[in-house]
């Protein structure tokens, strides 16, 4: 749809007898052939770059929350360093297991050094790394779809700092790492030198971020035109396709896996991807995003209650370059990144669609790069458009000062919000009760080996790692209840359990869960830890009303 | 393996601007050279006619064409010389050898060459007109010692091979010769060579043993540092005909396969300075082989993966050979896209789903011409299996011209 448009980034002649670039009226940087050899890119990147790194590894252990999913993540990457296959328990299908092999191998050398340190807020530092990636590649993504210098660190520091990016970007999510695959497809999508193998690696690339966590699948519409739009007439045809069939083959392989051991269709006695996705397809909607009493609504709510600036800004600048698409050449350069804010957005509002809370993670990136866009489409259009040759100095001072009066205004409204923000990140310490309830079920307990709790994801491996058995010890509360496996070896229900850490995610699913519901009311808290909702129980089991059937 | 086949292959569509660089540059109007162009004949009257026709309205001022002729050919012989008396600069030499073959016939043309450059045809080719002032052009311009010029097969609906083949060759003269050019070690092809003539000389010109004494030129002129360059241009190529049956698309292959195993053993490759020109030299050599081996590997691996009870690490590993075959597939199917958009030839469905399901079958037969090739070697046989024609190529085209003999 972009062909017949004049392309901003693809000459129609070959580099070889390109013509001097046109008279440059926008005055704005032109992209470097290598980005490695400008310094001041160098500079600027790096600098931002060590700005996110402290202030999203600073504490990193101690906020956000621990969250259960973490805990399942960074497990099934231990049960992989382990050799006891794709996860400790039955591996069903739920995600493909590329991300946690990813999350095995990040941590593969630390864990290795320290056995001990393979739990979920010690692990967190691993993020630190995908991070940093993901954010270098906003910016050189920035570049590529050539906005000016100062417009792609905008963008990486949109993408690295706001609080809500902090927040979600510290925690062992799939999304954050399928996300920097996906920045790297459009990175290579873009590659200025056109490269076909660049454009089958963009392919590979997204095939594996779509592996890592499936719902990348909504944003590849996106990468396929940034991809049309950067490639070469002549050679469209075979980069565009050379792309689509790696994407496609490398995504093969999942189904391929299920063939071969024989779990690609239901049947009994075995977990089927059939199965997997659809439960995936009939999760439970969350209602509306914009029906004030829908859990979609309160999953917005919590993205905004950390950062306004990206996500509604972000909405925004995709606007403003959709609506501008006619006279903005930034706004056809960036029609990737807003197709995918616009994809994501559609995908968000569906009427009873289930929105996780890390469902944003995937937007962040273009989020970020569609409001610097957006930015630099503003700031080209009040510091440059129809400036004449002579015009009036008086004129260009003004354009310079409301410049700098928008700019001051963005800053004073962001600033002090995002500082609030980060500080809470680089401060707080939300994770205190999970230390203490990881700490007493470790020195309290007298004989690890022996005993069987019911503790959420978030906790279980501090569990392993201080003896209990992995699985059937330690156990992952809800698969008291759901894994026919674990139910088997208890005939007797809660009373063959001794304790439940019942901490909020546990409370909170407990209702669904009839043997974790009897755990819970058949046991006494010993321990707690924290206050209020968040605080966590460590509860024993009270097997005298059964005599002493154990 | 395949993986190396395919990023060679692709190699023209790299980038744009790689792209760009593998045609003819315009030829600035000046004309130098002078051209003697061979134009080996046998059992060809029915198409020599033409052909000798065509090269005639070349737009280059200076240039010769000979006509090699057999003396136990006198339907050829009186075609060429009726030919000579209509125009002056069409000469007929005869060859003498008791058993004949075309490097002979054409070493036997090679004293009485009077140009600077010496140009190969074979007697069906269709030339086109500028190619002569594009060549020359290339000479000056880029000091070369060699051009070679693309050759296509075009008559792909004549049947399934026929598709299979036209597009090899388009790959191979579209996008992987001009990698061997760049990378200095080059099998030339059999026609649209153009060489000079001192440089010929010097090398002795063609091996009369060889069977692909094409390829073993290139090989020799590359060992000892000559420049080749290549270009292609879909306007410019010479426009061929694909074996009329089965049996003679073997037998031509089996030749190729047969005379690649001959350069491979005569060793001239290992003059080439740089390891990985060798390296080059010895993976291009023995191509048909490794590629009549996997074909029949790969069907075999995905069987083993998906029949036998073998673990999931291992069956996977089998599967990867079936990816990259896949990707080449695809690659086809957009390169057959392309050839039929820049020789304005209507490629229907039809036409994908033949390359598409003839693929293993091409692959067999493949297979069978270098297994052939490799027995034939074995009991010395080494005559000369020529390639009829039948001339479809020329309806395929365009019109068949009023003055051209049934």
């Amino acid at each position: 749809m972009t062909s017949t448009l004049p392309a901003v980034t693809t000459p129609k002649v070959p580099a070889q007898r390109r013509p001097a670039p046109e008279a440059r009226s926008t005055g704005r940087t032109r992209p470097p052939e290598r980005l490695r050899s400008s310094r001041s890119d160098l500079l600027l990147c790096g600098l931002l770059l060590a700005a996110i790194l402290v202030v999203q590894g600073w504490h990193i252990a101690d906020y956000p929350t621990l969250s259960d999913d973490e805990g399942t993540y960074l497990a099934q990457a231990w049960a992989v360093q382990q050799g006891k296959g794709l996860a400790h328990y039955t591996y069903w299908y739920d995600h493909p297991p590329l991300g946690w092999v990813q999350i095995a191998l990040l941590t593969w050398i630390p864990s290795a050094i320290s056995p001990g340190s393979m739990t979920v807020g010690s692990m967190r530092i691993a993020m630190l790394v995908i991070s940093g990636i993901s954010a270098v590649l906003v910016y050189v993504l920035g570049r590529r779809l050539s906005l000016p210098r100062w417009a792609a660190g905008l963008g990486m520091a949109l993408f690295g700092l706001s609080p809500l990016a902090v927040v979600l970007q510290r925690e062992i999510f799939l999304d954050n790492i399928a996300v920097m695959w996906l920045l790297l497809a459009f990175c290579l999508a873009a590659s200025p030198s056109r490269h076909l193998w660049h454009h089958f690696g963009a392919g590979l690339a997204a095939a594996a971020g779509v592996l890592t966590k499936e719902t990348m699948l909504v944003v590849l519409p996106a990468l396929f035109v940034t991809m049309w739009r950067h490639s070469h007439r002549d050679t469209r045809k075979f980069a565009l396709t050379g792309a689509v069939t790696a994407c496609a083959l490398i995504g093969f392989s999942y189904p391929l896996f299920a063939l071969l051991k024989g779990e690609l269709l239901p049947g009994s006695g075995h977990v089927s991807l059939w199965d997997g996705v659809k439960y995936q397809m009939s999760r439970p909607g969350s209602g509306f995003i914009l029906d004030t009493s829908s859990g979609s609504y309160g999953v917005l709510h919590s993205w905004l209650y950390y950062d306004r600036v990206l996500p509604l800004g972000g909405l925004a600048g995709a606007l403003l370059l959709i609506v501008t698409w006619r006279w903005s050449v930034t706004a056809r350069a960036l029609a990737g990144p807003a197709l995918a804010v616009a994809i994501l957005a559609a995908v968000a509002m569906r009427p009873n669609g289930y929105l996780p809370a890390m469902y944003i993670i995937g937007a962040l990136p273009f989020l970020a790069l569609v409001l610097a866009g957006g930015a630099a489409s503003v700031a080209h259009a009040v510091v440059r458009r129809r400036r004449a040759e002579g015009e009036k100095r008086y004129v260009t001072g003004g354009r310079y000062a409301l410049a700098a009066v928008l700019a001051l205004a963005a800053g004073a409204y962001v600033v002090p919000h995002w500082y609030d923000g980060d500080r809470t990140a680089l401060t707080a310490d939300a994770n205190k009760p999970y230390r203490q309830a990881s700490h007493w079920l470790s020195t309290k307990v007298a004989d690890p080996k022996g005993t069987r709790v019911l503790v959420d994801d978030a906790l279980w491996l501090d569990l392993v790692h201080a003896g209990y058995r992995p699985g059937l010890g330690a156990i992952w509360f809800y698969k008291a209840d759901l894994d026919p496996a674990v139910t088997k070896t208890m005939p007797h229900g809660w009373r063959d359990i001794d304790y439940v850490v019942a901490s909020p995610t546990v409370r909170r699913d407990a209702k669904d869960l009839p043997n974790v519901k009897a755990a819970i009311q058949h046991s006494e808290p010993v321990a707690t830890f924290g206050t209020g909702p968040d605080r966590i129980e460590i509860r024993q089991i009270q097997t005298a009303a059964a005599g002493g059937a154990r | 393996m395949a993986a190396f086949t395919l990023w060679w292959q692709m190699h023209a569509w790299r980038t744009p601007e790689v792209l760009a660089s593998t045609r003819f540059s315009r030829p600035d109007g000046d004309e130098h050279l002078s051209f003697s162009l061979l134009l080996p004949a046998r059992h060809e009257q029915a198409v020599l006619d033409h052909t000798i026709q065509r090269l005639l309205e070349s737009t280059h001022a200076d240039f010769e064409i000979i006509v090699i002729v057999g003396h136990d050919d006198p339907e050829t012989t009186e075609v060429a010389r009726a030919a000579a008396e209509r125009d002056q600069r069409v000469r007929v030499v005869v060859d003498t050898h008791e058993k004949k073959n075309k490097p002979k016939a054409m070493n036997t043309a090679l004293p009485h060459c009077r140009g600077d450059v010496v140009g190969v045809f074979d007697a069906e080719d269709q030339v086109h007109p500028e190619l002569l002032a594009h060549v020359d052009h290339a000479f000056r311009t880029t000091e070369a010692d060699v051009v070679q010029g693309g050759v296509q097969l075009i008559n792909f609906h004549s049947s399934w091979y026929s598709l299979r083949n036209c597009l090899e060759y388009f790959f191979w003269f579209r996008s992987r010769l001009h990698l061997h050019a760049q990378k200095g070690f080059i099998p030339l092809g059999g026609n649209t060579v153009f060489v000079r003539t001192d440089v010929l000389r010097e090398a002795d010109g063609w091996d009369p043993n060889c069977l692909a004494e094409d390829c073993d030129l290139g090989v020799r002129l590359s060992s000892v540092g000559k420049k080749v360059v290549v270009a292609y241009d879909s306007d410019m190529v010479t426009r061929e005909e694909t074996p009329g049956s089965l049996m003679s698309l073997l037998k031509q292959r089996t030749r190729w396969n047969q005379g690649f195993l001959q350069v491979y053993r005569k060793k001239d490759w290992k003059q080439l300075p740089g390891f990985r020109q060798r390296l080059l030299a010895r993976y291009t050599l023995m191509t048909p082989f490794l590629q009549a081996f996997s074909g029949v590997i790969i069907p075999v691996n995905a069987a083993i993966a998906l029949f036998l009870d073998v673990p999931v690490g291992v069956a996977f590993i089998t599967f990867l050979p079936l990816v990259t075959a896949a990707v080449t597939f695809v690659f086809e199917v957009v390169g057959l896209h392309d050839f039929g958009k820049q020789y304005g030839l209507r490629v229907r469905l039809v036409h994908y789903a033949k390359l598409v399901v003839g693929g293993p079958f091409y692959q067999v037969l493949l297979a069978g011409a270098a297994i052939r090739a490799v027995w034939r070697e074995q009991r010395g046989r080494n005559d000369w299996e020529l390639t009829t024609h039948v001339g479809a190529h020329l309806t395929a085209a365009e019109p068949i011209r009023e003055d051209v003999p049934a």
